[in-house]
């Protein structure tokens, strides 16, 4: 099950500062797609407006069709989101933490347990079941972020810094993880790790001040040298605006 | 919507309880409660005692006899409640100011608002979670102006008057506190809020002299003493079961309007 994402000049204005300018883009279901800038480029904005978590200044986001401004809650009933620097309750154990977000989810009775037992062989998350959240890795903290994101099968997944502060190891074992929803899920996957983008996606999009800079597939990029040869060309070393 | 909505409360109350101030606030508020009560407990003895005394006859008294406003309830149940809802202001924004802004300030609201949760649903869990903790305050003071009833021969409709009273008027302040911690992400500031906005409503009697007598009478009405009152008297009027029942549904509402404030941030 995976999703069809279209952005139509979307825009987010901050007072005077401009986080998202007219960005469009489309995303085909079952896509792993990338967003990567630098930092205040707009992508963390972008995931909070698709997510429904901000409205877009002007423009719109659409999921399967499904408007994300006028019928938020029918979108985000599509979508998983593991968002940046994992957002947790630290006091709750881990199955619980799982548990509760299920059945926020709508999930009960025998479809909760195995959506909670897939969820937590699918992250490797077995040895950490019973422990607090608060006493994780941070490697640890992001696969629950990734389980509570997975519980109730959605079509698009968000996923934003995933690797980010956590150690080689750990990293390697998340992008194992990654790759594992390729086909199962629309992804999409925002990240700083430009080898990362190249190696897990099918298309990545540079955005740059709000706007979109660059979009291109593996296959191009594989052509053109790399990815970061592509970042280097289109925003250089400059840095964007907004956090 | 129900189950969401249990889950929710489930977690609210896990994270109330996970934290001290809910004991804390328990314990101090249960004693500060006791204390008082025993206080004017003891001050309307001694009343009864120096009037029943002989050396009251040389003050126009008759030996013995005790004026008739002298009596459980002026002395003992109406000071006491009067003290048990102003100790709900000092306690209630201790345990309100983290509820909403803890969730800004960790984040944790990110993963709820884009859970598929409609914002009145969090914030009908956390201020029904709130009152039942309001609830559970008045629950370990009851005992006080219970003994009052059943041993000062009050009627047992002024215990339940009493306890109508404090539950309307505690969700009312306990409201307005969450109402506070809602639009900040910083629990010192809905501190400072949580107890501004109650202890200016409380009563604007000091006001009276400076304003018209119409603007006055409006003040009046508007402040929370004016509707306090009248329950430990044993009268429950449905003109302030309405005004604390209002500001309970407009702190309510207010924290809705700031959780739909984040997303058009």
């Amino acid at each position: 099950m995976s999703a069809k994402i279209e952005a139509r000049r979307v825009c987010k204005r901050f007072g005077s500062v401009v986080a998202l300018d007219e960005l469009s883009l489309e995303i085909a279901p079952g896509e792993v797609f990338g967003l990567i800038g630098p930092n205040g480029a707009g992508k963390t904005t972008f995931l909070r407006i698709l997510t429904g978590y901000w409205l877009a200044s002007d423009g719109d986001v659409f999921v399967d069709g499904i408007s994300v401004t006028r019928e938020r809650f029918r979108v985000q009933a599509r979508l998983g989101y593991a968002c940046e620097q994992p957002k947790l309750y630290a006091d709750h154990r881990v199955d619980t933490f799982l548990r509760m977000m299920g059945e926020l989810r709508g999930l009960s009775g025998a479809r909760l347990r195995a959506a909670v037992g897939v969820a937590v062989e699918r992250l490797g998350l077995e040895s950490v079941i019973a422990r607090r959240i608060g006493v994780l890795s941070k490697g640890f903290r992001q696969r629950v972020a990734l389980a509570q994101a997975l519980l109730h099968e959605p079509a698009l997944l968000v996923v934003d810094e995933p690797t980010v502060g956590l150690d080689p190891a750990q990293q390697i074992e998340l992008r194992r993880i990654l790759a594992g929803f390729r086909g199962q899920h629309t992804v999409i996957l925002c990240t700083h790790q430009l080898h990362e983008a190249e190696m897990l996606c099918d298309r990545v999009a540079l955005l740059d001040r709000g706007r979109l800079a660059a979009l291109a597939t593996a296959d191009e990029i594989r052509t053109g040298g790399s990815l970061e040869a592509l970042f280097l060309a289109k925003v250089g070393h400059g840095a964007g605006v907004v956090a | 919507m129900t189950r969401r909505l249990w889950t929710l409360a489930r977690k609210e109350m896990r994270q109330l309880f996970a934290s001290p101030i809910a004991y804390v606030v328990l314990t101090v508020y249960v004693a500060l409660t006791g204390i008082y009560f025993f206080q004017h407990l003891v001050s309307y003895n001694q009343l009864l005692f120096v009037y029943q005394s002989e050396g009251m006859t040389a003050g126009g008294f008759d030996q013995g006899t005790v004026p008739s406003q002298i009596n459980v309830l002026n002395e003992v149940f109406v000071p006491s409640a009067e003290d048990f809802g102003l100790f709900l202001l000092v306690v209630l924004p201790l345990v309100t100011m983290r509820v909403f802004s803890e969730e800004r300030a960790n984040g944790t609201d990110e993963l709820l608002l884009t859970s598929g949760l409609r914002p009145y649903e969090v914030a009908l869990a956390k201020h029904g979670v709130t009152y039942l903790f309001v609830m559970l305050l008045l629950l370990g003071s009851a005992i006080y102006p219970a003994v009052v009833v059943l041993r000062g021969g009050l009627g047992f409709e002024h215990l339940v008057a009493l306890y109508a009273g404090q539950i309307f008027y505690g969700c009312a302040v306990a409201s307005l506190g969450l109402a506070c911690s809602s639009f900040t992400a910083s629990q010192i500031v809905a501190a400072v809020l949580g107890y501004a906005i109650p202890f200016v409503l409380l009563d604007f009697a000091w006001l009276s002299n400076t304003v018209s007598e119409h603007v006055a009478a409006i003040l009046r009405e508007a402040a929370l003493l004016s509707h306090y009152g009248s329950f430990a008297r044993g009268v429950i009027e449905l003109r302030n079961v309405v005004y604390f029942a209002g500001i309970t549904a407009f702190g309510w509402l207010a924290s809705v309007a700031s959780l739909e404030l984040t997303r058009a941030r």
